[in-house]
């Protein structure tokens, strides 16, 4: 098993290297000037050859990305051209914000998504089924920003059981992490009621019934333990997206995540961040997906990795 | 199961409801906007009102910068007003009054303006106020090898001379009659000594971070993302006008909607760029108090006057009389906003009324005709992605296929806008917003409509040229009496006008929204001053 982790985790460093050189080449070719953004529309080319000489924009571009290898290779993302602060320490600050959001969404997600995903598949057909179905397909469709708003204007507007926006507090987390957890809750439900019927129709479930086990220690002890498995992947993959940025409900709800980092920096065209953004969220991906491969043999011991 | 769905049932209703609240009242002209907060009258402070509370502001952006040298957003203004102060600064009606100067004078030939200088004036840090700090300050920001946001504005000043302790000398490279104007613009601040030293000794110190001023507003913290705190300064020179507030909170809010019900419940105080659509609820609501007036911006559509069709006069001519502003004022910012009739806003020292282009489809067809396309022709326009800026396009659009223009509309996220204008190629038509930010006449046409203002990194991106605009702009600034000036300033905005390298369109209003305890804000030229607010 630590030979895979090792094995993995080498084959890692060719993906990072092309993610660094990718995302380089996308942030300093997106169109608009960062000192045009910085200065204002009325700057002289005096002070705007001086900014440019200084932010090391007269050299090369292979030059320039030497320069941020080297950096980034000691741990150093550079300072950020719109607030001058180190982008590692801000990153580092904002990083527990959105780790906490996407957690507490998870955990609505997988608590609505697999009791709904699994009482459907086991009451298949039934009207709680449909219900189900035709709900979870509902809330997947509803965009984010107005779930968000809507539930910004009953719970904190009209009834004011909790702050509007804003961080500190418990209160503060429960309405954005439930606007994001909604939408993943949706894909687990399906995802887990597919998995489980799929099991549900397997040989050893049909040895278990003609035994005469009750259909809830089934499901329970033999159906779970196999349908999980791609329900784990897929749940994997939605935290590396929603860890990857909840942009929208970060924006909605003024959290102070990488979420809301990312749009701030990308409208300055502030190229450190914007790259220790990418990157950190590449890595992130990669870090979950190795996780979910790992998670696989503790949920079934039958699946090794060597 | 059944909480959820009655939940989504709920949430369409009130959705649906919230909409149709939000748009019943839209063509009709705006309510009329209560008393400009600055001008409320001055009411004692209860005792107890004194310092006992903390004021929190909710801003669209976060701050760029807490410098005044380096910032040129609007946004961050607010909260500079705040802890710093200049030499001069423009009251409530546009006048330059001293703050840090007791008085100042405008040599006769207008190349020097010279300070005498307010004695006892202490910075956050302790540090004393004198004439070697103001000599200081402007020599730091307005050598361009320190790279200086600010930098080409204090571009004016060829020398600055300390002639005692207490009194100053600001030499212009050429007669300049703005000067004073410029010398009262927020940029035009001073910071201790003592901070400036830490960054001429070191680089990479932080100026962003560390402001510290003479304002009756101390720093305390900025947490990126969440806020900037003041508190009050104790040692605050003016003990008529002490701070009354314990503690000021800016909270950058950037959804609009977000910052409307964070103002409605109760959890900010005050709402800067209120969007134009909640003006009329919030208007309604007993505990809020919604102040509107004109802004120093101008929104324009600029034109390429390199292109051929553009080259005749009558083409752009015709363009002015093909709008309706009325129509689009009302549409696209619900009525806040005041049809063109100058190159420059109404609040600008210098600003003359003209003969603006009155909406006539006719007069604009004619025009069109003799100029040789009586069947208009093809354009593209550039605007920024943002909701407003797109709804004017489109009303451009639709207004400019009724003479026969078919517009094409582009829509870049404002980064992109910029470049490609600085670029000059392919620009066509384009959106633009001008503030003046000094609310006198020459910094709002000169960027705009001098010669040697084409980009690149300048404003004038329709690379409009005109000698009588650039002798009539330096005449002006070269005019030692006020009424010399005024009258060349008019002159100018006529034949800008006549000319018409922009289709005029309006100046939008600045919508501001406070909760009623809050008392004494001020709305001086687009910044939202809180010196003298308190909560009642």
């Amino acid at each position: 098993m630590s030979r895979y982790i090792f094995g993995r985790i080498l084959g890692m460093i060719p993906i990072l290297v092309i993610i660094s050189i990718l995302s380089f080449l996308f942030v300093h070719l997106t169109p608009g000037d960062p000192i045009r953004i910085m200065y204002g529309a009325e700057m002289d080319m005096a002070t705007y050859e001086k900014v440019k000489a200084n932010l090391g924009f007269h050299d090369p571009l292979y030059v320039q990305y030497g320069r941020y290898l080297q950096q980034i290779l000691s741990g150093d993302f550079g300072v950020s051209y719109k607030t001058k602060t180190n982008v590692s320490d801000e990153i580092g600050k904002r990083f527990l914000y959105t780790l906490g959001l996407t957690f507490a969404a998870m955990f609505w997600a997988l608590i609505i998504g697999l009791v709904v995903g699994i009482y459907s598949a086991a009451r298949r057909k039934s009207i709680w089924d449909r219900i189900g179905i035709i709900s979870t397909t509902t809330i997947i469709s509803i965009p984010e920003f107005w779930f968000g708003l809507m539930l910004m204007q009953m719970f904190a507007v009209q009834l004011g059981w909790f702050p509007t926006s804003g961080s500190g507090t418990f209160a503060h987390l429960l309405l954005p992490s439930i606007t994001l957890g909604f939408g993943v809750s949706a894909i687990i439900a399906r995802f887990t009621r597919s998995s489980v019927l799929e099991v549900l129709q397997e040989d050893f479930v049909r040895t278990a019934k003609a035994k005469g086990q009750r259909e809830s220690v089934i499901i329970w002890t033999h159906v779970l333990r196999n349908a999980l498995i791609p329900v784990i992947t897929m749940t994997g993959l939605q935290f590396g997206f929603l860890l990857g940025g909840a942009v929208v409900v970060e924006q909605v709800f003024a959290w102070p995540g990488l979420g809301s980092y990312l749009i701030d920096s990308v409208l300055a065209r502030d190229y450190p961040a914007m790259q220790a953004l990418i990157l950190l969220f590449s890595v992130q991906f990669l870090i979950v997906n190795l996780l979910v491969d790992i998670s696989y043999s503790l949920v079934n011991p039958q699946i090794r990795y060597e | 199961m059944r909480r959820r769905v009655s939940l989504l049932t709920v949430s369409f209703l009130m959705a649906t409801a919230m909409l149709s609240a939000c748009t019943s009242n839209s063509g009709q002209p705006p309510p009329t906007s209560g008393p400009a907060p600055g001008n409320a009258q001055q009411q004692e402070v209860p005792a107890k009102a004194v310092r006992n509370a903390e004021l929190i502001v909710a801003l669209e952006a976060e701050a760029t910068s807490l410098d005044p040298w380096n910032s040129t957003d609007s946004n961050t203004l607010h909260i500079l007003s705040t802890m710093f102060e200049g030499l001069l600064t423009l009251d409530e009606n546009g006048e330059v009054v001293p703050i840090l100067a007791t008085d100042y004078k405008l040599s006769a030939d207008a190349t020097s303006l010279t300070f005498h200088l307010r004695k006892g004036i202490f910075f956050h840090d302790g540090s004393p106020f004198d004439a070697e700090v103001v000599k200081k300050n402007l020599d730091y920001v307005r050598n361009k090898e320190n790279g200086m946001a600010r930098a080409s504005f204090f571009g004016f000043i060829k020398e600055v001379t300390v002639v005692d302790p207490y009194t100053i000398t600001v030499t212009a490279n050429e007669p300049n009659s703005a000067m004073v104007a410029y010398m009262a613009h927020p940029s035009a601040s001073f910071k201790s000594l003592k901070e400036l030293q830490k960054k001429i000794d070191d680089p990479k110190y932080n100026l962003d971070r560390n402001p510290v001023g003479t304002g009756p507003y101390q720093f305390l913290e900025w947490k990126n993302g969440q806020f900037v705190k003041v508190v009050a300064f104790d040692g605050y020179w003016d003990k008529e006008k002490p701070a009354k507030l314990a503690a000021i909170l800016f909270k950058p809010v950037t959804e609009a909607s977000t910052r409307v019900n964070m103002l409605k419940v109760g959890e900010v105080d005050i709402v800067t760029s209120l969007p134009t659509l909640d003006a009329r609820t919030i208007g309604k609501d007993a505990n809020l108090d919604v102040y509107s007036g004109p802004s120093l911006n101008m929104i324009y559509v600029g034109m390429n006057t390199k292109l051929d069709k553009y080259k005749d006069k009558r083409v752009r001519q015709a363009m002015n009389y093909a709008i309706n502003k009325e129509q689009l004022i009302s549409q696209v910012a619900d009525g806040y906003g005041t049809a063109a009739d100058s190159p420059l806003s109404p609040l600008v020292k210098g600003y003359a009324k003209q003969q603006g282009y009155p909406y006539n489809v006719d007069k604009a067809k004619q025009l069109l005709t003799e100029a040789g396309y009586p069947d208009g022709f093809a354009a593209t326009l550039w605007t920024r992605n943002s909701t407003e800026f797109v709804a004017i396009a489109e009303n451009i659009k639709m207004q400019l296929q009724a003479v026969g223009i078919k517009v094409e509309v582009q829509a870049y996220e404002s980064g992109t806008i910029f470049e490609r204008l600085d670029a000059g190629e392919g620009t066509d038509l384009y959106i633009g917003r001008w503030g003046t930010g000094t609310a006198e006449a020459d910094w709002g046409m000169r960027p705009n409509f001098a010669s040697d203002r084409i980009p690149p990194n300048y404003n004038n991106s329709g690379y409009y040229q005109n000698q009588q605009v650039d002798q009539l702009l330096n005449e002006a600034l070269k005019a030692t009496d006020n009424s010399m000036a005024q009258k060349k300033y008019i002159e100018a905005q006529k034949v800008i006008m006549d000319e018409a390298p922009w289709i005029f369109l309006y100046v939008p209003d600045v919508v501001i929204a406070k909760r009623k305890n809050v008392l004494d804000v001020g709305v001086t030229l687009d910044t939202v001053r809180l010196q003298a607010a308190y909560k009642q």
